[in-house]
């Protein structure tokens, strides 16, 4: 019942140019929606496609269902700005990031698709003296930690990353800089694509336009979940829904410390190769990440929104405001036209740490708090909401992405910002 | 939604507001009222500031799904 994709080599793909257009076949093939499941994934992004695709292959779960609204790769995982990076402060986060990084990094190898990994850097810059200091503590946390970090001075910045070479007058001169160079950008749609393509051929039933409306439970279990489709059986279920967190929350009767909000990006037309590594800027007001994609584009995000929103229309003030911050650091760049721009939903938690732990029933899983970190994590992610669900505990890596963290005080706080997602 | 209506100044612009938080639920305890969120798809209560206008203090219900404003109050006189 499986049609088995071809497995990709250079011989097949040698192969496939000459045998005509039916040797390509499609990456997942469209499965009937079955009346139980071991397992019911809700929402087939790179969360949930990647906890389906571990259920199969680590922990031989025969039968498991990834459950989608709309179509796969629909949501964040192909809204995002392909950044990937393990530079963050708190052990409990950049432990778990730098296992996210290190899986990047072997990726295409292990699903047998090009993911396009490109390690080209990811440089952190500061215009001021604290900056930089805020820059050299999270540098000295990655270290001891045994993840690379390297401080800059101006100097080193500027030897690194040539296009910062002023091409007019720059307000605010750069002090410095943080660079992880084993970070950087990975093809976004290629990861949902990807893990879709493996976690089918693992015999992951993926279903596309069926919403799930509900969740059935029996004496205080969960036995399945209510679809547009009909009825489906679930032995467990998982939320990977990211902006729609919030709402699963509603839905289950547990109201969660999450936030929507949109979050926006944008790609100029194509030009020659100018911009060599992501560069990324964090002011008082905003922050900008600016990198050039394989195509030439020239993408570039900022902060949120900043209200509750499912709209996915970002608001023009944003826009302006990441378009002066990119132009205040790449003066070049002033003349090139917008092609698209497009919003995300993201589900921000109360500290900025997302949440992976079981909700109201003991067979139901929420993967989601995301933040600004749902692409880059997507690996690690798979693997390890993928243990909890079949073994039951939790592995070292998300023990204390917990949701009793907010009520116990444990919170893990990386911006030191208080309860609010925006707080600027 | 790109402009909201102060109760004093009129129709502004998004970006001289600060949204605070959503409305927390009649009775909630202190913890819920700090950390927890009301996340509805279709009406959404909210605390809003003026931050850059009449620093008026706000009680916004709106639609986050499609963007629609229904109201906007002083904090304090909604109904």
């Amino acid at each position: 019942m499986s049609v088995r994709a071809p497995r990709y080599s250079a011989w097949s793909l040698l192969r496939g140019r000459f045998s005509g257009p039916g040797f390509w076949r499609p990456l997942w093939s469209g499965r009937q929606l079955q009346k139980a499941y071991d397992v019911v994934v809700v929402g087939a992004g790179g969360h949930g496609l990647a906890t389906a695709y571990h259920l199969a292959r680590d922990h031989g779960v025969r039968r498991v269902a990834v459950l989608e609204k709309r179509l796969v790769g629909y949501g964040n995982v192909g809204r995002n700005t392909t950044i990937v990076r393990s530079n963050y402060l708190l052990p409990q986060n950049h432990y778990f990031y730098e296992d996210a990084l290190r899986r990047w990094e072997t990726l295409s190898r292990d699903l047998n698709y090009n993911v396009m990994y490109s390690p080209r850097g990811v440089l952190d810059l500061a215009l001021s003296d604290g900056e930089m200091v805020s820059l050299a503590r999270r540098g000295n946390a990655m270290r001891l930690a045994g993840i690379d970090a390297e401080l800059m001075d101006r100097a080193g910045v500027m030897k690194f990353a040539k296009e910062l070479v002023p091409a007019g007058t720059r307000r605010f001169d750069i002090v410095g800089g943080l660079l992880q160079q084993r970070g950087g950008t990975v093809r976004h749609d290629a990861v949902a694509w990807g893990y879709a393509r493996a976690a089918s051929a693992l015999g992951v039933d993926i279903i596309e336009d069926c919403e799930v409306t509900g969740l059935v439970t029996t004496a205080g279990v969960a036995t399945g979940v209510e679809t547009s489709q009909g009825p489906v059986a679930a032995g467990q279920v998982v939320f990977a829904v990211a902006g729609h967190t919030g709402a699963i929350g509603t839905m289950l009767g547990v109201p969660l410390p999450v936030e929507t909000h949109l979050l926006q990006a944008m790609v100029t037309e194509p030009i020659k190769p100018l911009i060599n590594s992501v560069l990324i800027y964090v002011h008082p007001h905003g922050e900008v990440y600016i990198l050039q994609s394989d195509r030439g584009g020239v993408v570039m995000g900022g902060f949120l929104d900043g209200f509750p929103s499912y709209t996915r229309e970002g608001r023009w003030s944003r826009l302006e405001d990441v378009v002066q911050s990119a132009v205040a650091l790449l003066p070049q760049i002033a003349g090139l036209r917008v092609l698209r721009h497009w919003a995300g939903t993201n589900d921000m938690t109360m500290d900025g740490s997302f949440i992976i732990d079981r909700i109201r029933y003991d067979n139901v899983f929420l993967n989601g708090g995301w933040c600004y970190g749902g692409f880059k994590s997507i690996p690690a992610s798979g693997a390890a909401c993928a243990q909890f669900v079949a073994t039951g505990t939790a592995p070292d890596l998300i023990r204390a992405h917990t949701l009793s963290r907010f009520a116990s005080g444990h919170l893990l706080d990386e911006r030191g910002g208080g309860p609010f997602p925006v707080r600027l | 939604m790109m402009r909201l209506t102060c109760p004093f100044c009129g129709a502004r612009e998004l970006h001289e507001f600060q949204f605070h938080k959503t409305a927390p639920e009649p009775g909630a305890n202190p913890f819920a009222a700090v950390y927890e969120r009301v996340n509805r798809t279709d009406i959404s209560q909210e605390y809003w500031q003026h931050l850059h206008g009449c620093r008026a203090w706000l009680y916004v219900s709106r639609n986050p799904s499609t963007g629609e404003v229904y109201q906007v109050h002083l904090l304090g006189t909604q109904s």
